[in-house]
């Protein structure tokens, strides 16, 4: 084909790359490419905040491993997508976004609408492009893609000058992709996996430490296979939540600062941790000079710069997970019919901490509504095919602790960036990605109020999602550490928002249905409700005690083995043989 | 601490040295010393960075200067010896 504008061959480059659907809005820079959108296959979706648009195509990525795509204008459209991107890029997710730029001849110049948005982004995106010719066009959307969701996924910018999209071009969309610098290993080394396997075939306390990767190399069936073989417990971390089935009995639950004690307690005593696409975060590790002290690692990642970061690997494997787990299991199945370790000891003493210490909570006295118990309950009813998209606080650490995940990519949450604001419209790409799949945010009363505004855009699209506000009337999570390190000094905590929003009113207003609840009597038939409107998003206000706590805990900076059940109760150590 | 010489061959694209220098900065490594230089292809220039860090500081640096995608290839000339280092794309450093 040959012979159009640059904002067409845009278009059929995003077309040529498999585009279903993107969320942006229009402006001036970025207005050429809205006319051939006008009449492309491609579903667009107008959000009403950009910051919505980015995070609606992480939401739908997460669901549908596929590239999640956003588009906004110049200046403060795109700065308005640096959140979700800088997100995108914690959380490792395969977004591509478009901006306008002004025009080439006012770059520089401080012209209306003009922010360097690849200098913004430089920092943090996988890698961004400023475009300034139209024949160059095609080029950067194929290399975006390519880019984005290979190796270990992320977003990538693609900048374009608006003459560059006015412009004339010969369209011709490339058919691969080569880039000198950038090789992405996807086969392990046979020698790593052999070692690894050796490693593993010797150990007495071995924990699959799983993290993200595992999902986003879809290595659920794999990782599963591996695991029975060995009979090793498996944790998972914040965001792997479902890559292993939460009722499989080697299962011990999420690690970290709100980890069950039994999963602390694996990694920390563990003499081996099989690292599976994690990313030995902070927030796992606690104090990372007293993390599994004892341990020698595995590293299994698709990302060399992650080997060794934060904690030294005596063997890595570098490679897509896929593959890896894949190779691994023969290797084991050899190692093992050689020298096959008795595990049970270690098991025994998993289960012993399982049993001693699940995770749950005291019901009060008072006949007052108990956020877990409202997340106990949302997950039992919806199931466990069910996509769950989590704010960031309290709310987001229960929805990972109560609910019950079987499947992966049925919870999104922001675990590296810790945005607030991401669950609604997050969930909102989700529902547009898994049309078919009842998608619930659970939200907090203060995320909520940071991106509700995708509730319009969700009632006049027809994705019909649900939102339960877990509405403890606070910035709850900060408030915990005002009850626990500030004397219960409440510094603008307080978001008296069982005042003011009236929520299900100001869901009505957004053209969704509003539903409330403050008593636990109400709390299945007011879901069951929820989950009979199909038609139209749903936002209930569950409003619950304010005073509920996440447990269990490692502080900020302390080590794991300081993990505490609740307020200055630590687990009965004695009594349990580690 | 010994002084080392990455020998950095990078694409010769705007912003590049943008990348490399931010790399540095937000990771909170120090360089002691930058040149940029032209190579015998008009595709490619040339970065000498010095940076005064070893061992596992050095690995990660190189580790992460290799994600840029403009990157092409790092030598690593090491201080006591006149044969460089090569390290491809994606290397494997800890086995
Ligand atoms: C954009 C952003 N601003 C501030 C914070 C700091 N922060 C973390 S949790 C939290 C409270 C969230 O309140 P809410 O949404 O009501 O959730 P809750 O903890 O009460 O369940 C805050 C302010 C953040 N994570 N993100
Ligand atoms: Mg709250």
């Amino acid at each position: 084909m040959s012979g159009m504008s640059g904002a067409s061959a845009l278009v059929a480059s995003l077309e040529a790359a498999g585009v279903d659907v993107m969320f942006g809005i229009p402006g001036g820079a970025i207005l050429p490419a809205y006319d051939p959108i006008f009449s492309s296959s491609i579903r667009h979706i107008l959000v009403r905040h950009e910051q919505g648009a980015g995070h609606a195509a992480t939401g739908y990525a997460q669901v549908t491993g596929r590239v999640g795509v956003c588009i906004a204008t110049s200046g403060p459209g795109a700065t308005n997508l640096v959140t979700p991107l800088a997100d995108a890029a914690m959380d490792s997710v395969p977004v591509v976004a478009i901006t306008g730029q002004v025009p080439t001849a006012a770059i520089g110049t401080d012209a209306f609408q003009e922010a360097d948005i690849r200098g913004i982004t430089m920092p943090f995106a996988k890698h961004n492009y400023l475009v300034t010719d139209p024949d160059d066009i095609p080029r950067a959307i194929a290399e975006a893609f390519y880019i984005a969701s290979t190796g270990r996924p992320g977003p990538v910018l693609v900048d374009i000058a608006k003459d560059a999209l006015q412009k004339m071009t010969n369209f011709k969309y490339p058919t691969s992709v080569s880039l000198k610098g950038y090789q992405p290993k996807d086969l392990p080394d046979a020698q790593g996996v052999l070692d690894a396997a050796d490693l593993i075939a010797h150990s007495h306390k071995p924990v699959f430490y799983v993290g993200g990767g595992v999902i986003k190399a879809e290595a659920s069936r794999e990782l599963l296979e591996l695991a029975q073989l060995l009979g090793a417990p498996v944790v998972t971390t914040l965001m792997a939540r479902g890559a292993f089935p939460d009722s499989h009995p080697l299962h011990f639950g999420m690690p970290g600062m709100h980890g069950t004690v039994a999963a602390v307690t694996a990694l920390q005593k563990a003499d081996l941790l099989i690292t599976l696409g994690a990313r030995f975060d902070d927030r796992v590790t606690g104090k990372l000079s007293t993390f599994a002290v004892n341990a020698k690692v595995i590293h299994a990642d698709i990302d060399p710069a992650e080997i060794g970061k934060n904690r030294f690997a005596d063997v890595a494997v570098l490679g897509d997970l896929k593959h890896t787990i894949a190779a691994l299991i023969p290797a084991l199945a050899r190692a093992l019919s050689k020298n096959r370790p008795d595990l049970t000891p270690w098991l025994q003493q998993m289960n012993a901490l399982k049993a001693s210490y699940p995770l749950g909570y005291d019901l009060p006295k008072d006949g007052a509504l108990l956020p877990q118990y409202v997340i106990e309950r949302l997950g039992k009813i919806s199931g466990p095919q069910t996509i769950f998209a989590a704010g960031v606080g309290q709310h987001q650490m229960w929805a990972s602790q109560f609910l019950s995940f079987e499947h992966p990519r049925t919870w999104l949450n922001s675990g590296g960036l810790g945005t607030m604001g991401y669950a609604v419209p997050a969930a909102m790409g989700a529902k547009v990605g898994a049309p078919d799949t009842t998608v619930w945010a659970i939200d907090g009363d203060g995320c909520f109020q940071m991106t509700n505004q995708e509730l319009v855009t969700c009632a006049l699209n027809n994705i019909p999602i649900k939102v339960a506000i877990i509405n403890n009337d606070s910035l709850g999570m900060v408030r915990q550490w005002q009850t626990l390190f500030y004397e219960g000094r409440y510094s603008n905590t307080d978001l008296e928002s069982k005042r003011v929003p009236n929520f299900p009113m100001l869901a009505e207003a957004m053209g969704c249905v509003g539903l409330s609840c403050d008593r636990p009597e109400d709390v299945d038939t007011t879901i069951e409700k929820a989950m009979s409107i199909n038609n139209q998003p749903v936002v209930v206000d569950f409003r619950v005690h304010r005073d509920a706590m996440v447990w269990p805990m490692v502080a900020a900076g302390t080590s794991n083995d300081d993990i505490m059940i609740a307020r200055e109760t630590a687990p009965d150590w004695d009594s349990q043989e580690l | 601490m010994a002084q080392h010489t990455l020998e950095v061959i990078v694409e010769n694209s705007p912003g590049v040295l943008a990348r490399v220098a931010g790399l540095f900065a937000r990771r909170a490594y120090n360089i002691e010393r930058l040149s940029v230089g032209p190579t015998s292809n008009p595709e490619t220039s040339k970065m000498d960075i010095v940076v005064n860090l070893d061992g596992h500081a050095l690995e990660q640096v190189i580790a992460q200067l290799d994600k840029l995608i403009n990157v092409i290839a790092i030598k690593e000339i090491l201080p006591d010896s006149p044969q460089p280092t090569i390290h491809d794309t994606q290397p494997d450093y800890q086995n």
